[in-house]
């Protein structure tokens, strides 16, 4: 039994594990959607995930925005590139409300 | 012993817990403080790159101290920053090619500018319809006292040659994938001004890796952007340099544009002085006050003019009122400024804040609109509730 725990107990850590990087990147996940995965691979590359999610542009906007980022060096596949665009648009579009952002706590309170 | 099938077992368990718990763990991730060591308090724009905000809270101090400073970075900060072996090289046009190390800029006349530093980008988040770009509101703003040799100095030791007209500063900012490098440059007028430094000091201390140890520029008046950081090169040029962050980057158009006008660049000039420009700390935006007497406070800056006047009106622009300006103030500093207003009744009110400058400049109602959100400086406002 003590075993099983043990062995329960390896996985938790191995799970705590592989989260630390999310945590520790202080990055949060960008919204579900067809594209996430692959957006979110070809642009934390770089940078995080809040550089993206505070926009709040048009399609064309994020068009523009995608292309640029491509040329700087961003890895998407062209056959994706559209679907990036689509993605971008429908979750940071110009109408949707401004992103709340944290603030930094002073590391002597901690 | 264990085995695999049943260590599986587990882990494949505790995994499909993970997919009920990963919802948690993002959440942690949003909400989870955020410790930046050598900084307090600030908005988090981006934690990489790093880009922090000044919340309206700490334009309470005339000098802003270090760790309530903005931050704006275009790219990855130095990995590895040296004193001992950090270099400026200084070369282009000019007689005397040189590499100077920290002990000679050390060994340099020290001089002290007390500067309002201020990203072209700040305000960009009032922009309507918006723009691409970190999404700043009130402050990516902060005055500092800026210490270190003249440029000028610098300059003078290698010889300028006829020819040098421009005055390149490259960083060592880290570039991600293909991202041009951050190069900028400044004409050679303003490059010899006994107010342009190579800055080594913020604020009586040596500067924080955040901003730009062990040494930046620091082109008072002007556009952060200006300021490079983690300066190693400084290049005289027989013309503008014309990268990335000089052209079509930090550029406004020489006529107004429509909103949602495209750029011709060929019809554009480089960002160089900030604009006019108030902004109101307190009340905070949206709150409530339960007193009639409202203390109405902010700062008012205008790049390498005096703020002359700061007005209020709280009644949609009819009447203005002059705001009482703070004592201190310096060439290219803010100025605070503070008005006691007693509300006539309960209800809702917007106040709003103009500033006017000794170059006879008068902040808008509605700020130049151009796209990437350079230089806003409308008119600022805040909504505030007066109880009965």
């Amino acid at each position: 039994m003590w075993k099983r725990s043990l062995r329960v107990a390896f996985a938790v850590s191995l799970l705590a594990l592989c989260s630390l990087p999310l945590l520790r990147a202080q990055s949060p996940e960008l919204p579900a959607g067809p594209a996430q995965a692959k957006v979110t691979t070809a642009c934390t590359e770089c940078h995080e995930t809040r550089i993206i999610s505070q926009q709040r542009l048009s399609k064309a906007a994020w068009t523009k925005e995608v292309d640029k980022m491509i040329k700087w060096g961003a890895v998407v596949d062209p056959a994706d590139r559209d679907s990036f665009i689509e993605y971008l648009s429908v979750n940071f579009p110009p109408d949707k409300a401004p992103e709340q952002m944290p603030r930094v706590v002073a590391a002597k309170k901690r | 012993m264990v085995s695999r099938r049943s260590f599986l077992k587990d882990v494949t368990g505790v995994v499909a817990a993970a997919g009920a718990i990963h919802p948690l763990l993002n959440w942690a991730a949003e909400n989870a403080p955020v410790v930046i060591p050598g900084e307090d308090g600030l908005i988090v724009r981006s934690a990489r790159f790093l880009d922090l905000e000044m919340p309206s809270e700490f334009f309470d101090s005339w000098i802003t101290p270090a760790p309530h400073f903005f931050v704006r970075n275009h790219m990855h900060e130095p990995s590895t920053l040296d004193a001992e072996t950090w270099e400026l090289k200084v070369s282009g046009e000019v007689e005397r090619p040189l590499t100077l190390n920290f002990a000679d800029l050390v060994r340099m006349e020290p001089h002290t500018v007390t500067n309002t530093l201020e990203c072209a980008g700040n305000g960009r988040a009032f922009q309507r319809p918006q723009v691409p770009g970190v999404q700043w509101q009130k402050g990516a703003v902060g005055t500092a006292r800026f210490s270190g040799p003249r440029l000028h100095d610098i300059l003078q030791r290698a010889g300028v040659k006829p020819t040098g007209k421009h005055v390149m500063f490259h960083g060592l900012d880290e570039v991600p994938g293909k991202v041009p490098p951050f190069i900028r440059s400044i004409p050679i007028e303003k490059a010899s001004d006994e107010d342009t430094l190579i800055a080594m000091r913020m604020n009586g201390e040596p500067l924080t890796r955040h901003h730009g140890f062990p040494a930046r520029a620091l082109v008072p008046g002007w556009i952060g952007a200006a300021s490079c950081k983690w300066l190693s090169e400084i290049k005289v040029l027989d013309k503008e340099f014309d990268g990335n962050f000089m052209k079509p980057g930090y550029r406004m158009p020489n006529h107004p544009l429509k909103p949602g006008d495209p750029l011709n660049l060929d019809d554009t000039h480089p960002l160089t002085a900030l604009s006019v420009k108030s902004i109101i700390a307190g009340p905070i935006d949206n709150s409530n006050s339960p007193s009639h007497s409202i203390h109405i406070h902010g700062a008012a800056w205008a790049g390498e003019a005096d703020i002359v006047k700061v007005e209020i009106s709280t009644d949609g622009g009819a009447t203005w009122e002059a705001a009482q300006l703070g004592r201190d103030h310096a060439k290219y500093a803010w100025r605070l400024w503070s008005h006691n207003w007693k509300a006539p009744k309960a209800g809702d009110y917007t106040i709003l804040s103009r500033a006017t400058d000794s170059q006879g400049r008068t902040q808008p109602e509605i700020a130049e609109w151009n796209p990437s959100g350079y230089l806003y400086n409308a008119f600022d406002r805040v909504k505030i509730h007066v109880e009965a």
